[in-house]
């Protein structure tokens, strides 16, 4: 199984998440990972998805499938090495009187996390990174009592001199 | 008392209405763009269009049909022998439910069509409402484009970009949900429309690549045994032409799909047969033998491809396709050309040599004899007592000069019906191909005779598919359209006994038919009827209905267990095909 995160950009359209998440429902592929933003460019919207295919072929197939609805401007598949990619990761985590004391120090300099919340006996605490990297950390906050865990969908950029400038010329495009 | 006053005060405060409403907008694209005829079926949420429509009458024709599903098969029908959009009008909630069948198809068929339908107010969408329904999504996975007009001033725009959409590149339905606000309020600015030639998302590829063409014709120039498969892109970009001085100038046989039929005419000399499931033998058997295929508007289906990894494995492929996404899906292209069929054979047409291969589309000609040996000798000339749908089918052909838009349903008789009539006028095959819609034919054939008035229009139709759209007689009557209708009974769903009979050891599982009297219901609905059971008075029975300038049903009653021939086993590699 090899990962691809795709690029979507489109139109800002009602509806078009559903447009675009049926093409992955019909060929029974499974979303691993769905961030949808704006854009530097007024009125576009990008979707970064990540899936995981053991067939070059078919992610292809689905590339051209998507790029094929009508508010798509362009689609980009990439594999890992190909882009700078993160994560956002929050924990809550309890800490009752008398608990095992959180280490702020190693947490800050050695996880490179941050406590973003102090609550009366929780604290939330917030970890950037790749999914490996979570991962890691999430073992480590499993000595403290976790009450909740959740963590945002990947967002990445192409490792590439062009921009989305390059695809959506201002002289089109607006930017915000 | 206070109600009095305040009736006065509305009614001085009331300025007259400066601008179109919603639905008298709608009224006005669908006359700047030119459509005379819609089909449609009103009700609640429709209603305000269809008032305002009540104004337009004198410049649009609307054809009341009787059920929703028969005005999408009629847009469909209009839109396969004009090329432009079929426009569907109905109501929300299931009046939208009842045309997904025909969107369906359309999708699967490329063929433009524009859907209005109605959906309740702004302000209730959401709460379950009186014949609410989630519309966008439901038609999201079978159109090119949807959307929800909420704002009776966007509808200039939207219906322009909607007729655009369905037309242009691959085409296809599109559907507009317009909310009965948007109908009935009142544009708050002046009616300007302007026509869509262009959306910055969507820009299909008309003109093809140079590069890609030269490719194309390096390999055309050099191969063998080129084979070109034409299909319903070829008479989409009305390219028949040019497909034809292609042919004959490399000298190429060709074969065409199901949807491509008619590309060619069929005393062409080029003009080999069709592919696929039930296509010719030679035609399926010698793609095993081309070194070339020369793919042109068709997308390798799999009742033409049948098991993929045995399919032209030793040939190189040329895919002339205008939707990218057709590139490399099923087989993989060794040049592929994406852009409009016709731009393309244009492009092609200087580059390739003048060639000759004699004995390469001479081959075909030695499986044709064995075909006409085993299967339409059978099915021609035959002694028994029972007509069979083959005769039917080949005696309609010589007594219309091949000339007449066929229009059929599916299953076996449209098999038949592309194996016996012998084309030769282009754009003359109206058929549910990709999606296979039993019900399809008879609204269908209304719509392509409004579509195409001056040609004569014969509906053929199974006794099993004709009784899924049996309704639109009445729509047929009260129109007035002279369509012929022809119902091939074997009193079988007979592609499916056919199926059971070869492949589930004749277990015949709910497929026999107790029929009603087909004469006494096309009289009842005011269609002129006529059965004929005995092979010696078909001929005259044809003639009777050709002559007539009105509506007119003949029931031909057939052989009950006759199968099609031949037939590529459903997965199987089309070497295999069966003759008996």
């Amino acid at each position: 199984m090899t990962t691809y995160t795709l690029s979507i950009f489109t139109t800002n359209t009602i509806g078009l998440l559903n447009r675009i998440t049926i093409i992955f429902t019909r060929r029974r592929l499974n979303i691993e990972s769905l961030t949808v933003c704006e854009t530097e460019r007024k009125g576009v919207s990008r979707f970064t998805i990540v899936i995981r295919h053991e067939s070059r072929d078919a992610v292809e197939k689905l590339v051209r499938q998507i790029r094929k609805v009508v508010d798509v401007l362009a689609v980009f598949g990439y594999l890992d090495h190909e882009i700078v990619f993160n994560e956002i990761a929050l924990f809550k985590l309890a800490t009752p009187l008398g608990g095992t004391p959180l280490d702020i120090k190693e947490i800050n300099l050695d996880w490179n996390a941050k406590v973003v919340h102090w609550g009366l006996d929780y604290v939330v605490i917030e970890k950037n990174g790749t999914e490996a990297e979570i991962s890691e950390f999430y073992q480590y906050m499993k000595n403290w009592e976790i009450l909740e865990y959740l963590k945002s969908g990947r967002v990445a950029v192409g490792k590439t001199e062009k921009g989305l400038v390059e695809y959506l010329p201002e002289a089109d495009w607006e930017t915000v | 008392m206070a109600n009095t006053q305040t009736m006065t005060a509305e009614a001085t405060t009331i300025e007259p209405p400066k601008f179109l409403t919603g639905a008298q907008a709608i009224m006005q694209c669908l006359v700047e763009n030119n459509v005379k005829t819609i089909f449609g079926y009103p009700g609640g949420a429709i209603m305000p269009t269809y008032d305002a429509l009540y104004d337009y009458q004198d410049r649009i024709k609307h054809i009341l049909v009787r059920h929703e599903q028969g005005a999408g098969h009629a847009a469909q029908g209009f839109a396969r022998m004009t090329g432009r959009a079929g426009v569907a009008m109905v109501t929300s909630g299931p009046g939208a439910t009842n045309l997904m069948t025909p969107i369906a198809d359309a999708l699967l068929d490329s063929t433009p069509m524009v859907c209005l339908v109605g959906q309740v107010k702004a302000n209730l969408l959401g709460t379950d409402a009186f014949q609410e329904c989630d519309i966008i999504g439901m038609s999201m996975p079978v159109t090119k484009w949807n959307y929800q007009i909420t704002d009776p001033n966007e509808i200039p725009e939207i219906m322009a970009k909607a007729f655009y959409i369905a037309e242009s590149g691959r085409p296809g339905p599109v559907l507009l949900d317009i909310t009965r606000t948007a109908q009935a309020d009142f544009m708050t600015q002046p009616f300007v429309y302007k026509p869509c030639d262009e959306i910055v998302s969507y820009r299909p590829r008309i003109t093809p690549k140079q590069s890609q063409i030269e490719e194309a014709a390096k390999l055309i120039n050099s191969a063998q045994k080129p084979y070109i498969f034409a299909g319903h892109g070829i008479l989409i970009a009305n390219a028949q032409d040019e497909l034809d001085q292609f042919a004959r100038k490399a000298d190429i046989p060709v074969a065409t799909t199901l949807l491509g039929m008619s590309a060619l005419p069929h005393n062409h000399p080029n003009y080999i047969g069709w592919l696929g499931m039930h296509g010719n033998y030679g035609a399926n058997v010698l793609t095993d033998e081309a070194d070339l295929i020369i793919a042109i508007g068709m997308r390798f289906d799999d009742r033409v491809t049948g098991d993929l990894s045995k399919f032209i494995s030793q040939a190189k492929v040329v895919h002339i396709d205008i939707d990218p996404a057709e590139i490399n899906k099923n087989i993989v292209a060794t040049a592929p050309v994406v852009g409009d069929a016709k731009e393309a054979l244009k492009a092609l047409l200087p580059l390739i040599k003048e060639r000759k291969h004699t004995e390469w589309v001479a081959e075909f000609k030695k499986y044709d004899d064995i075909e006409f040996e085993k299967v339409s000798k059978r099915d021609l000339f035959h002694d028994g007592d029972q007509i069979k749908m083959g005769e039917a089918v080949a005696m309609l052909s010589k007594k219309t000069k091949g000339e007449a838009v066929t229009v059929t349903d599916v299953g076996q008789h449209q098999m038949i019906v592309n194996r016996y009539y012998e084309y030769m006028k282009p754009n003359s095959l109206v058929t549910s191909g990709g999606a296979g819609t039993m019900g399809f034919a008879l609204p269908a054939a209304f719509g392509a005779k409004v579509g195409a008035p001056d040609r004569e229009v014969i509906a053929l139709i199974g006794d099993g598919g004709f009784q899924m759209t049996i309704q639109e007689l009445g729509t047929i009557a009260q129109s007035g359209l002279p369509v012929k209708i022809i119902i091939l009974n074997n009193n079988f769903l007979g592609m499916v006994r056919q199926w059971q009979q070869l492949f589930f050891d004749k277990r015949y599982s709910f497929v026999e038919l107790q029929n009603p009297d087909f004469i006494t219901i096309a009289k009842g609905f005011g269609v002129d009827a006529h059965k004929v059971s005995d092979r010696a008075e078909l001929s005259g029975e044809l003639d009777k209905m050709l002559a007539a300038n009105t509506p007119y049903l003949l029931e031909i009653v057939c052989e009950k267990e006759e199968n099609v021939f031949p037939m590529v086993p459903a997965g199987a590699s089309v070497s295999s095909i069966r003759l008996e």
